[in-house]
């Protein structure tokens, strides 16, 4: 066997942190150090929306972008700095498993701007950029009903065409951070056909006959909520792109957002807190309690290695396949394992033994449900990956 | 970091397949369980592939590119724990190499025979070597695993085996890389197996993999098989006794819950030997025995990653 190392051209196969990437995650750690306050965990624990977490994700997030760290993943002509995707990931993983600081920002930076870059007419571009880039805007996206979840495309919200304005009646349903929102992404059907009839408009919040009602939830509050649409003018400049030009557009929109947020990162920073809080009580001799430990270490192992093989894909310019949602199941296995272990052996940490624990399994609880349910991850790897005959429709 | 293979590993696995090509079929009906091929193992071997993890550019992550390519093969030759430990053990490595707990030596050994290496895992991270006398070895002939299994009489196993000063962690990281990568292979050729039978066979007018019931347990096995490579790799990659014992924890919990899988959704296919699901599922099952089985296993683990 001849060796080829000599003569290759890209560098391949490494599994450690170059010494940039490494310096970043230290930079990234640093400043959520220094711009969390002291009673952080406590704050992150009653919700992932709640009113004090987002008065401090405007704070976060505007020192954010002082120092380029608020989209350091955009490209260069976006004001970006065109990080590569592990930089992307690595921002991820730290904000996360920080408690997610940027509270609902954390679209914008992902998907919302890109989309308002690539899709925006120049007056959107103009109103909604300057809030994004300077971590100041919080959007929430109106995307299931009470009618259409996993079957978003069976959505009935209306927007009618009445001169120069929509007329959007209908309604939403688990909208996350609505009540604080100042913008919604909001789709709605313009046409019959099924997904060519839905259209994507950028409706402010406080436009009258919008009504947000909050569903109390385990994961807190200001996660959950009803959004009533009645009789609700929108001018014709607020749609988003052409009518019936949705589905494209999300399909562009969550490119990027398809590996999910890095919940084996917390999962595992969860577990290890945990262990470490049973063995200081004494707690961790008992080999049952080892074992299922470590069970829970090797899902939260194998879903970081299958998202990096992704991650390491887009590095090279490849797109992200249906692949990504092998690596977003074996991410709710890795959260269900970790819950279900504190859950058993310390489930103390669960009322007010430790807040940070708490925010993980309460903001857990969704891994398998929020942005695409488990069961339709596993639909597309059945049909997409394994390529089995499809089912009968 | 950066998860692709080099083009020395592409190169390897494009030799590999060529090398693998007559043995891909497997023969059915009255072969025995434990199905070898000495023209493949002869060709394994001259080819230098056992030998691979030898070379720097190739490294442990050729070795488990080896063995998980062999591994999806009907037929059973012990490649992973020469690939893998074989390089620990000096320049003329006798086969098959064997490992056994120290606790455990009364068990049935897979490829365990007259003349083969076996290491005998010890507590303190102890490695001791046991050649047998000649003879005392029983070969197991109706032993339900696909591998040749033999095992020492009680009396021989309770012998003192020769102390050496190989590192424990090394050889306890390998034979779990060794199993990693054997597990990934056997999970990756059976499950291949049971899409294509699914595929085709039809109940109620329709093929059974157009059943929601069935799709989702095949995606989810593919799910662990598919994360399984990728971590036994990274493992691999790193050289770290905690990620190894991950990645093998990961395979035998995988194996045990997709052998059972495998068998149900194949219904009675998979239990005539007319088909080949056997020679990859009982492998399977073997595994989840190996390096102490999976509750030792995941203690170990523990230990290594938060015990430092």
């Amino acid at each position: 066997m001849k060796a080829e190392s000599e003569t290759r051209e890209n560098p391949s196969m490494d599994f450690e942190w170059t010494e940039d990437q490494q310096a970043f995650r230290e930079a990234v750690r640093g400043f959520i150090e220094r711009n969390v306050p002291p009673d952080w965990e406590e704050v992150a624990a009653h919700g992932p929306g709640n009113e004090e977490l987002t008065r401090q994700s405007r704070l976060f997030c505007a020192a954010l972008a002082e120092q380029d760290l608020l989209f350091p993943h955009w490209p260069v002509e976006l004001g970006g700095q065109g990080a590569d995707p592990w930089h992307q990931q690595i921002l991820a993983e730290e904000m996360w498993s920080a408690g997610e600081p940027r509270g609902a920002q954390y679209m914008n930076v992902n998907w919302i701007g890109p989309t308002l870059v690539r899709y925006g007419s120049e007056e959107q571009k103009e109103r909604y950029l300057p809030p994004i880039v300077n971590g100041d805007a919080i959007w929430c996206q109106g995307f299931s009903e009470p009618g259409a979840g996993s079957d978003l495309a069976s959505l009935r919200t209306s927007a009618v065409l009445e001169g120069d304005s929509y007329r959007i009646n209908g309604q939403k349903i688990w909208t996350s951070y609505a009540r604080l929102a100042d913008t919604c992404f909001l789709l709605a059907r313009t046409g019959p056909d099924r997904k060519s009839g839905i259209s994507i408009f950028l409706l402010p919040m406080d436009t009258p006959g919008i009504t947000v009602r909050e569903i109390p939830s385990i994961i807190g509050e200001g996660d959950i909520h009803e959004v009533f649409f009645d009789d609700v003018l929108v001018p014709a400049g607020a749609r988003l792109g052409e009518e019936g030009q949705a589905w494209e557009i999300i399909d562009y929109s969550l490119r990027n957002e398809r590996l999910g947020i890095p919940r084996y990162h917390l999962a595992r920073k969860a577990l290890d807190r945990a262990v470490a809080t049973l063995e200081a009580h004494g707690d961790f001799a008992d080999g049952a309690v080892r074992i299922e430990a470590a069970r829970a270490a090797s899902l939260c192992e194998a879903s970081r290695a299958a998202i990096y093989a992704i991650v390491s894909q887009r590095a090279h310019g490849e797109a992200v396949g249906p692949e990504a949602a092998t690596a977003r199941f074996a991410t709710v296995m890795a959260e269900r394992a970790v819950a279900e272990f504190i859950v058993e052996h310390l489930p103390g940490a669960l009322g007010t033994g430790d807040p940070f624990l708490k925010m993980h399994h309460q903001r857990g609880i969704v891994a398998g449900i929020a942005s695409g349910a488990a069961e339709i991850q596993l639909n597309l790897v059945a049909t997409s990956v394994l390529n089995l005959p499809r089912e009968p429709r | 970091m950066d998860f692709a293979l080099t083009p020395d590993h592409v190169t390897l696995l494009d030799a590999l397949e060529g090398l693998v090509k007559p043995f891909t079929t497997a023969p059915i009906g009255e072969v025995p369980f434990a199905l070898g091929n000495d023209e493949l193992e002869a060709a394994l071997v001259e080819g230098g592939f056992l030998e691979i993890a030898r070379e720097p550019e190739f490294g442990l992550v050729g070795a488990m590119l080896v063995v998980e390519r062999a591994a999806r093969l009907p037929f059973a030759v012990e490649a992973a724990n020469s690939a893998f430990i074989g390089p620990l053990l000096g320049d003329e490595v006798q086969r098959p190499v064997c490992v056994a707990e120290h606790d455990r030596l009364w068990q049935p050994v897979r490829y365990l025979a007259d003349g083969a290496t076996l290491l005998v895992l010890g507590e303190n991270d102890t490695v001791s070597t046991l050649t047998p006398s000649p003879g005392s070895v029983l070969a197991d002939p109706d032993s339900l695993f696909a591998y040749p299994m033999g095992f020492l009489a009680r009396d021989e196993a309770a012998l003192a085996a020769a102390a050496t000063d190989l590192d424990g962690r090394q050889v306890r990281m390998r034979a779990n890389l060794a199993l990693a990568s054997e597990a990934t292979g056997l999970l990756r050729a059976a499950l291949a197996s049971t899409i294509e039978h699914l595929s085709e066979r039809k109940q109620f007018g329709r093929p059974l993999a157009t059943f929601q019931a069935l799709r989702h347990r095949l995606a989810e096995i593919h799910v662990r098989t598919d994360s399984l490579y990728w971590m036994t790799l990274r493992a691999a990659g790193l050289g770290d006794p905690g990620e190894a014992a991950l990645a093998a924890l990961h395979a035998q919990e995988s194996a045990r819950i997709a052998v059972y899988d495998f068998h149900q959704m194949m219904g009675a296919m998979g239990m005539t030997l007319e088909h080949p699901l056997h020679f990859w599922s009982y492998r399977l099952k073997a595994l989840i025995g190996e390096n102490g089985g999976r509750g030792r296993q995941a203690r170990k683990a523990a230990q290594l990653l938060w015990q430092k």
